[in-house]
């Protein structure tokens, strides 16, 4: 009974709208009239359109979301051993104000990376004041290595944390022990405090994982022609080329490989360590 | 000795690290600030002097101050709607035990497991195509207490696992029914937690610009609003102005967190 509006908002506006997507997918829209042909063409259409082009970038934006993991934990965790590992007194200040750029919308934080990178960002701006470069560097906007930059850079900052929680769960005598046994600073950090951390490692690709595969908006605003993502062919397909269909089959491969990203981590994480990190 | 030099290197890079990251990833927001008040056309460096001119287009905008007005709406509806669902949810599914409660607790974390966009196309499919209903607020309102369901549960289940029941046996031996023991011993304990679900939806609800832009019809929220202004590049220099307001938000949202963990929330 307690369980009613719950399970009534995931029914009836997630598992029945998610059974639709999937039956588009076998639909075809004619105009703006959906009709039942229940054939796979979607699904052909996927890998055959555009000499390929969808499944190309599907496999793109795979790459760009390792890419993006892989940075934005590299980036993140020294300042989770930091906060952890150094800081003594207001750990949960450091913390909070770590958060602050995550709290800001997406749409914003590209924004306010234009004013850095872009052409009359702060970068080419200094550049051209010190006479380095006449004309503003255009290798910085409108490409796939600004949507990468600016998604570990607003990644980051949210990565710190549930890579702090399993760094603070770590017992300190274990590390006090082995160092007394000898153990330099390096065999400890590696011994020790990278194997015990991995579930915060594991959090943390979790979170930075399947966002960023479906991402949209950072491709739309900084990625230009040559930065296009998987996700904005889904949102075209839908909102500007009125494909649903077509649009759904893309998004059933999106949901799919989120699916299996997200069995695997949970599995080995289970879902009580992504409790904690919440 | 050379050890010893090395290390002290070692542990002040550390801290000169910590120090840089925080930097760069404020930068850009102080720039946003600050540009919006730079006495140009165009969004962004050089400097060409002081003026309110951006702000106050803003603020003389009904249509901009609608979209703030309507941010906040759908933000504190998802709010309140999210926690109270998921507060009974969590509930249940920390105190009972009962056949097919894995399946449930994973089909209620389940909006966190795809991306945004996929909850946001399927639920636009569903209300124009089957219930036939047109896109407003409310729909907005729909895709947001949905994606934040599963955090604002997760949350509260933490804080019912590390819950002393015994206080509330304590208070079934004395006498009290179960209403009166909910409202005296349960509610104020887990009220700190209530208030960190709320908070995190409302910012969830605030901050999202994917699931809105899909369910928004003629009114939309701020982020949709800025993404449409961006991606059309008219009007810009007022977005900046809408955009440095958000930070601010942000800014005040991330003092009452800071006040609210030294009190240990």
């Amino acid at each position: 009974m307690q369980l009613f509006p719950a399970m009534f908002w995931i029914t009836f506006f997630l598992l029945i709208p998610l059974g639709i997507l999937v039956i588009y997918s076998f639909w075809e829209m004619v105009g703006t009239r959906l009709i039942p042909v229940w054939d796979l063409h979607n699904y052909v259409d996927v890998f055959t359109r555009i000499k390929g082009m969808y499944i190309r970038l599907f496999f793109k934006s795979l790459a760009i979301s390792a890419l993006v993991t892989v940075g934005s934990i590299a980036l993140a965790y020294p300042v989770a051993y930091f906060v952890s590992l150094r800081i003594e007194k207001y750990k949960y200040t450091w913390l909070i104000l770590l958060m602050g750029p995550y709290l800001v919308c997406w749409v914003i934080l590209v924004l306010g990376w234009k004013m850095v990178i872009g052409y009359s960002g702060l970068l080419n701006y200094l550049a051209q004041l010190l006479g380095l470069i006449s004309e503003p560097m255009s290798w910085m906007w409108n490409n796939w290595w600004a949507v990468v930059f600016i998604l570990i850079m607003g990644w980051a900052p949210w990565l710190v944390f549930p890579m702090f929680v399993s760094l603070e769960k770590i017992d300190r005598s274990l590390l006090e022990a082995a160092a007394d046994l000898g153990a330099k600073p390096m065999k400890r950090f590696l011994r020790i405090t990278l194997p015990l951390s991995s579930p915060g490692l594991l959090v943390a690709t979790f979170f930075v994982l399947i966002p960023t595969f479906g991402e949209f908006v950072t491709p739309a605003l900084a990625g230009g022609s040559k930065g296009v993502m998987y996700g904005n062919a889904i949102d075209y397909s839908f909102t500007a080329m009125m494909a649903w269909p077509f649009g759904s089959a893309l998004s059933i491969f999106l949901m799919i490989i989120s699916l299996v990203v997200a069995t695997i981590l949970i599995r080995i994480v289970g879902l009580e360590k992504l409790m904690e990190s919440l | 000795m050379f050890r010893c030099i090395f290390r002290d290197i070692g542990e002040k890079g550390f801290k000169f690290y910590f120090f840089l990251f925080i930097a760069i990833i404020y930068l850009p927001l102080v720039l946003l600030v600050i540009f919006s008040f730079n006495n140009s056309i165009l969004m962004g460096f050089p400097w060409r002097g002081f003026t309110l001119k951006w702000w106050e287009q803003f603020l003389h905008n009904p249509t901009a101050l609608g979209v703030v007005k309507n941010s906040f709406i759908v933000a504190s509806v998802a709010a309140v709607v999210s926690t109270a669902s998921g507060l009974l949810a969590a509930f249940v599914l920390v105190r009972h035990i009962f056949r097919g409660k894995n399946l449930i607790t994973y089909s209620i974390v389940l909006p966190m497991l795809f991306p945004a966009i996929v909850v946001g196309i399927s639920i636009l499919i569903f209300l124009r195509s089957v219930l036939n209903i047109n896109l407003s607020l409310f729909t907005i309102m729909i895709g947001h207490i949905l994606f934040a369901l599963p955090y604002v549960t997760l949350i509260l289940m933490a804080r019912l696992i590390g819950f002393d029941r015994s206080l509330e046996e304590a208070a079934y031996d004395l006498g009290a029914d179960e209403f009166t023991t909910f409202r005296k011993i349960t509610l104020p304990l887990i009220m700190p937690g209530i208030f960190v679900a709320l908070f995190i939806a409302f910012t969830i609800s605030l901050e999202d610009v994917v699931i809105a832009h899909f369910l928004a019809g003629a009114q939309s929220t701020i982020p949709v609003f800025v993404y449409g202004q961006l991606r059309r590049w008219s009007g810009l220099p007022m977005v900046m102005a809408i955009s440095a307001f958000m930070i601010m938000i942000m800014a005040v949202l991330l003092i009452i967190s800071l006040i609210s963990a030294r009190r240990g929330y």
